[in-house]
């Protein structure tokens, strides 16, 4: 399964250098795409306009908190908790929250956010 | 392994401070099924205050609320807990209903994106409670999505839970299609708004925190 730059919307194999090293564009971020979903998100967000992504973006930040994300680091992603159809309508994934798995939050089609302190807690649960 | 023995771990610690009074109580369910108005009515009883306010819009509680050493009686016992009232869970929230219900679109915008913050708040303090509640509207459909995966994962993570089948004073109440939904619960259902059978509920959470 193939892997898209959250900045630049270049995709890369799985076993491409980008990946670990960081997009030619300087991007960091990864999602991790199955293309039949791709297809399914494709129609709902090329309906956004400029203004409802940056909206959204927003939103997503301030629900998020900015200061809990690192954007140094690469990040990889492979499913959503939460997504945002357009600036105020919300889908939860229930199944994904409860199952305290990371929160992913969907800006727009290529663009997430994740919480990294609910997947770092995870982690020192999963040591301790 | 880990895990079995964490459950275990995890029903001393809870068992303990069950003996020492000090319960986390927490209301979870979906929008509008009456959380905070049963919230209020404990805290009536029991405080002579009330907790927070009520809408009939949904998502009205969008931030956890919690009151302090509540001290319930029933039958010569006492049981003291913290209550914990949290917002409404859903699976989708969306502004236009809040238009629909005669609000503003930038409140509405506003009011979806803290009720999204408020499902993942409640979900993350589910690790703190040691009893909850679960307020379900017996007007409605119980066999929805929320309602599942909300008692299903109170299961698996071996929480006490009572079912409150709320506003049964309303002509579409329908407490029995509620039963046959959650049959291995006892369902105590009253009208939180008019207290009616309130003290069958004090009696049952006895039953299951005292």
């Amino acid at each position: 399964m193939p892997h898209q730059c959250v900045r630049c919307n270049t995709i890369y194999d799985d076993t491409a250098k980008e990946i670990l090293k960081g997009c030619n564009c300087g991007g960091k971020l990864f999602f991790y795409i199955k293309k039949k979903r791709l297809e399914e998100l494709k129609e709902t967000t090329t309906k956004l306009t400029k203004k409802d992504k940056k909206q959204i973006e927003e939103d997503v930040l301030e629900l998020v908190g900015k200061e809990k994300i690192d954007q140094d680091q690469p990040v990889i992603l492979d499913f959503e908790s939460i997504r945002i159809l357009k600036p105020g309508q919300y889908e939860l994934d229930l199944v994904h929250l409860f199952k305290k798995q990371p929160l992913v939050y969907k800006l727009e089609e290529g663009k997430y956010v994740i919480d990294l302190p609910v997947t770092f807690g995870q982690e020192k649960e999963r040591i301790e | 392994m880990v895990n079995w023995l964490q459950r275990i771990i995890n029903r001393l610690f809870r068992n303990f401070f069950k003996k020492k009074g000090h319960v986390k109580l927490g209301l979870y369910g979906p929008p509008n099924g009456g959380k905070t108005t049963l919230a209020n009515r404990i805290c009536k009883d029991w405080l002579g205050e009330e907790m927070g306010s009520v809408s009939n819009i949904a998502h009205e509680t969008r931030e956890i609320q919690i009151k302090e050493e509540i001290h319930i009686k029933s039958d010569g016992k006492e049981l003291s807990f913290n209550l914990v009232d949290t917002p409404g869970i859903a699976t989708k929230i969306d502004y236009e209903d809040f238009i629909n219900a005669g609000m503003k679109e930038t409140k509405a915008k506003k009011r979806a994106k803290e009720a999204t913050k408020g499902v993942i708040d409640a979900i993350k303090w589910l690790d703190e409670m040691e009893v909850v509640i679960v307020v379900l509207d017996s007007t409605k459909n119980p066999y929805s999505q929320v309602n599942i995966t909300m008692i299903g994962n109170l299961e698996a993570r071996n929480i006490p839970v009572l079912v409150v089948a709320n506003k049964v004073d309303l002509k579409k109440s329908n407490v029995k299609k509620l039963e046959a939904a959650f049959p291995q619960y006892e369902i105590v259902a009253i009208s939180a708004k008019y207290g009616d059978n309130i003290d069958e509920f004090y009696k049952s959470l006895f039953k299951l925190a005292g």
